[in-house]
């Protein structure tokens, strides 16, 4: 069963009096365990995948099956639910809340989670978290305190608290130098790795979709290639060797 | 929803991050809700101050007055009758004379004892002579009924007084009265301290009569002071201030008047800011004094008034009647002779009080059978007058309010469009509409009750201040103060209700994109 499947996915706005056709029938299978890197220019559609892979967006015609369920047929309450139990964001610009302390920040989505998670709880898996992407040490700084690394590592701990099956990562790398770069990218194949993530990030730069184990090319709205990548891998020998066993 | 327990840390946390709007909303609010609760203290004190003043100066108060010197009666006053000091024998020399004849016997340096023209003086007592020191009334203090006025005028006793206690049906009180202009000293002091004022010859009920009296100081009068004529005195509040100093404790000290010691065991001042005590004044620049010992001092058996309070205002009328009818059978008054007293209520004086003079002449002035107005439709009307104001008064809290409101939602509608981002990651995060809704609802309801406390706290202390420095009367009940709050949360709702939805209702992928 594939954790993401989408049926000839077609996603038309309304622009003036024009219709621009952002997805013309698009068709995809990601199974679990999965690194895909969406990869297209800006107006390829790659953005309006993503947002209707995170249930932000319902598709025009077509179907979307997240964990074998049809989320374009649920309401609002419905997709905020999913949104927060089965998927983890990952932004190019962080979005982490100013003023407010990384673990507060990793705290966000166990806010919104039914039924309520008790202050206690929430605090200690927003510390687990933090901890898991090397950031314990950093839980009561501001983000105007943190590295543009750090900061993304906290979003990436953020996505990671509610334990999704799926990861979007949208530009994850878009704002960070190279060296940074290459650092979010090695936790994300080790997310993978070591817990079975899938995940699916959105880039328009070669190199970064070089880490992913399969590349898909967007263009004009449709699909141009799909192809399994050997990833560049960023591992140290044991996560390396996990990896390999999975 | 979420739990209120998670929302709350998050919203007061939002607008911790916005602290410098949100103080400035919250100022909006904490005028609205101070103008509210003053506005409501104003007019609560206004009505308090119109029962106290309805009771305390007159809607009860019925006053009997010896003789009866009303031209509608009749008879006519003796000018002669009021003036009083009569210190020598009537007869003895022509009126003109008189004075010049003392005036030239003491400057030959004669003493009243040695006056050889003591014959032609014979109502001259010796203590009169001025180098003599002396420790009672003199002879022209102790006037005797005829020279206090209260001559062939004078009608009432106080066994009238216990007549009328015992036999009107509606009576509650009934104070026998004299009254007279006199000077105090302090006792013992080397200034000779002194002041000129009114003296009353009263009874223990009195302060029950005065309701609008508050005994700041001591006690009031006892029965048994009445009985035993004790020289005992309880002052006003001007003439402790005027012998004393303001601020100075007079109890257990001790006036002169009429050469007697008297010692103070009170001091009564005014509860009510429409009367508060001035010099000049008729019970706060005043000393009161059993009757028993004025009549014994002064040589009086006869009273000046006799006031009476009825048990309710609704029933003046009757207790008038009744009084008439018992005063003219105990003065074996016939079917044709006049009155030998006069029956007023105070219902005049009672509109009077609180009312700037002339206004207070104008009413009084026209409308002249305004005391056979009953009680109840005096008072409804002063009611109607003060709700108006309170309406009007209201009405400014409104708009402060609406103004307090308005600036709340412009607060969060800023909020909403700062935070845009926010919101969209929030919703992207997992929040619901309601959530997000219930975040800015309740960030609306936070600013207003934080500017509720903040108002009723400033309203009460405004309150205050007007009530000391204009003295106004001004009340701050624990119910105005719930209103207040709960106008706070229902103007925080209103407030909050069109941010939020506008919040709620951001999409998500906009409000990511939005910088």
């Amino acid at each position: 069963m594939p954790v993401v499947s989408l049926q000839n996915l077609k996603k038309v706005y309304k622009l003036g009096d024009n219709d621009v056709h952002a997805l013309r029938g698009v068709s995809l299978d990601v199974e679990a365990g999965e690194f895909v890197a969406i990869i297209g220019p800006s107006g390829s559609g790659k953005s309006t995948m993503m947002h209707i892979l995170g249930c932000l967006d319902r598709p025009t015609e077509g179907k979307y099956l997240l964990n074998d369920v049809d989320v374009s047929g649920l309401s609002a309450d419905e997709l905020a639910e999913i949104r927060n139990r089965q998927i983890g964001f990952v932004f190019q610009g962080f979005n982490l809340l100013a003023r407010t302390s990384a673990l507060e920040n990793v705290e966000v989505p166990l806010l919104y989670s039914r039924p309520v998670i008790p202050p206690a709880d929430r605090r200690a898996r927003a510390d687990k978290a933090l901890k898991a992407i090397g950031l314990g040490d950093r839980r009561d700084h501001h983000p105007n305190q943190l590295s543009g690394g750090q900061q993304q590592r906290v979003a990436i701990a953020r996505a990671l608290v509610n334990e999704p099956t799926l990861i979007l990562a949208d530009e994850p790398t878009g704002n960070l130098d190279s060296v940074t770069s290459i650092e979010v990218m090695r936790i994300l194949q080790e997310l993978r790795a070591r817990r079975n993530i899938t995940i699916i990030l959105i880039t328009h730069e070669a190199e970064i979709a070089a880490y992913a184990t399969r590349i898909v090319a967007v263009r004009d709205g449709m699909i141009i290639s799909d192809t399994p990548n050997v990833p560049k891998s960023l591992l140290d020998d044991a996560a390396a060797a996990h990896a390999a066993s999975v | 929803m979420f739990s209120p327990l998670q929302a709350l840390p998050m919203a007061l946390g939002a607008l911790l991050r916005n602290r410098n709007q949100a103080a400035l909303a919250v100022i909006g609010v904490t005028i609205g809700v101070a103008a509210l609760v003053t506005s409501m203290a104003l007019g609560r004190g206004a009505q308090n101050a119109l029962n106290e003043q309805l009771l305390a100066a007159g809607a009860n108060v019925i006053v009997i007055t010896s003789g009866n010197y009303r031209m509608d009666r009749g008879v006519k006053p003796d000018p002669e009758a009021n003036i009083g000091h009569a210190a020598f024998d009537a007869g003895a020399l022509p009126e003109a004379g008189r004075p010049r004849l003392m005036l030239a016997a003491y400057t030959l340096g004669f003493t009243a004892r040695s006056n050889p023209f003591a014959g032609l003086l014979r109502q001259v007592h010796e203590e009169d002579d001025p180098m003599e020191m002396h420790d009672h009334p003199l002879a022209k203090e102790r006037l005797g009924d005829m020279a206090a006025g209260l001559g062939s005028a004078s009608t009432l006793t106080r066994e009238d007084a216990r007549a009328l206690a015992q036999q009107v049906e509606g009576v509650k009180f009934v104070v026998s009265g004299v009254h007279e202009n006199a000077r105090v000293f302090v006792a013992d002091s080397p200034e000779k301290r002194q002041w000129f004022t009114r003296m009353h010859g009263t009874e223990a009920d009195l302060p029950q009569v005065r309701a609008g009296w508050v005994i700041s100081a001591g006690r009031f009068l006892s029965p048994n002071d009445v009985e035993q004529s004790a020289q005992v005195m309880v002052v006003g509040r001007v003439v402790a201030d005027r012998l004393f100093g303001e601020g100075v404790d007079p109890i257990g000290k001790t006036l002169l008047l009429w050469n007697q010691r008297f010692q103070i065991i009170g001091v009564v001042t005014s509860k009510s800011w429409t009367s508060q005590p001035v010099a000049g004044d008729d019970q706060f620049d005043a000393v009161y004094v059993p009757v028993t010992t004025v009549h014994r001092l002064l040589n009086l058996g006869k009273l000046n008034t006799v006031t009476v309070t009825t048990t309710s205002v609704g029933e003046n009328a009757s207790v008038t009647k009744q009084i008439i009818d018992l005063l003219r059978e105990r003065h074996g008054i016939s079917e044709t002779q006049p009155d030998d007293f006069i029956v007023t209520s105070l219902a005049k004086q009672a509109l009077g009080k609180g009312l700037p003079p002339e206004l207070a002449k104008a009413v009084g002035g026209n409308l002249e059978r305004i005391e056979e107005l009953t009680v109840e439709q005096l008072s409804g009307s002063l009611s109607r007058a003060n709700q108006t104001m309170l309406v009007m008064l209201g009405s400014v809290a409104a708009v402060s309010l609406l103004v307090g409101g308005i600036g709340v939602t412009n607060l969060l509608l800023l909020s909403v469009t700062q935070r845009t981002r926010e919101v969209g990651l929030r919703i992207a995060l997992g929040a619901r509409q309601s959530d997000i809704a219930a975040q800015f609802l309740l960030e609306a309801v936070l600013l207003s009750l934080i500017g509720g406390v903040l108002g009723i706290a400033i309203g009460v202390a405004a309150s205050g201040g007007l009530e000391k420095i204009f003295r106004w009367s001004a009340s701050v009940s624990p119910m105005t103060a719930l209103a207040a709050m709960l106008a706070a949360l229902v103007l925080g709702i209103v407030a909050g209700v069109y941010p939020a939805r506008r919040a709620s209702e951001l999409r998500p992928i906009e409000a990511l994109r939005h910088e």
